[in-house]
């Protein structure tokens, strides 16, 4: 029952951690932009996964007018990404150039027949029952579908980093344990067994009397 | 700008708690070269004279400063993210 309980718990705690970074952390989609738009939008329940007005706007009213692009992806689906500044926010991508994006964006707009492919970097996810929406964080031509991604440099940085911290608290936590809790722990199941014996002798002199 | 000065308030706080415990660190691990030098050495000045003298001279050293790059380097990371962000 107990190992059950810490297992769902560590579980839980490292989807949790996953989630973040697959949620925040930069990926590159290539893509044919078809459109370019903006729409208000008034974040209700979904508001943990939009950002907030740009930077230097009034940031407390409720609704406000939010960039897209639509895109079709080289498998066919299509992908909409919203396009807001993080500005001094999480996560610190430290975006401000919201409209100069959304001009490159429409610039490189391109139909079926004559496709240009752009690569498209953002962080986040696209959920329909949320209607959430990835943010793009910038686009760039590529020669066309099959263009490469690029190595995701950053990314490798950061897992690393973040796996040795875990690492080094982890052992660090490890021998803490097995130098001061370990053996206290030990010290009073010992001595509940003692005193467990004594208890079940105590019941056994009963039986015995019986 | 209130989301920049939280940005930098929040910032200052933690990495002012990094400072003072990795100073702290420095200091103690300072500390226990010098009582190594001193049990190894002549020993003809008593500990404390020698240890006093040691880490006034750590006090001045560049590897004291060098720890303010705490501050200095969070700062330098957010200026090139800005920039490969916005204008590359």
């Amino acid at each position: 029952m107990f190992s059950f309980i810490r297992w769902t718990f560590w579980i839980s705690v490292w989807v949790l951690v996953a989630s973040v970074f697959h949620y925040t952390l930069p990926q590159v989609d290539i893509v044919r932009v078809t459109d370019t738009y903006e729409k208000r939008i008034d974040p209700g329940e979904n508001s943990l996964f939009w950002a907030q007005a740009d930077v230097g706007f009034d940031g407390t009213l409720a609704n406000r007018d939010v960039f897209f692009i639509q895109t079709r992806r080289v498998d066919g689906d299509v992908m909409v990404y919203r396009n807001e500044d993080t500005g001094w926010g999480w996560p610190p991508y430290f975006k401000f150039d919201t409209s100069n994006l959304q001009a490159e964006a429409s610039d490189l707009r391109s139909t079926e027949a004559a496709a240009r492919y752009v690569a498209i970097k953002h962080y986040g996810w696209r959920n329909e029952f949320l209607t959430i929406f990835p943010n793009a964080i910038s686009v760039r031509a590529v020669d066309g579908p099959d263009a490469s991604k690029g190595i995701p440099w950053l990314n490798i940085l950061i897992l690393t980093l973040f796996a040795a911290v875990t690492y080094g608290v982890w052992v660090r936590w490890r021998r803490f344990r097995m130098a001061r809790i370990d053996p206290t722990m030990e010290a009073i199941e010992d001595d509940l067994v003692e005193a467990s014996g004594a208890v079940t002798s105590w019941f056994g002199s009963l039986r015995r009397k019986s | 700008m209130a989301a920049l000065a939280r940005l930098m308030a929040v910032g200052f706080i933690v990495l002012s708690v990094i400072y003072v415990c990795l100073s702290l660190y420095s200091r103690a691990v300072r500390k226990g070269k010098l009582r190594a030098e001193w049990e190894e050495g002549a020993q003809d000045q008593p500990l404390d004279a020698f240890m006093e003298e040691g880490l006034a001279e750590y006090d001045k050293s560049l590897r004291r400063k060098l720890i303010l790059s705490v501050y200095v380097i969070p700062l330098i990371l957010v200026s090139v993210v800005v920039y490969l962000t916005n204008f590359a």
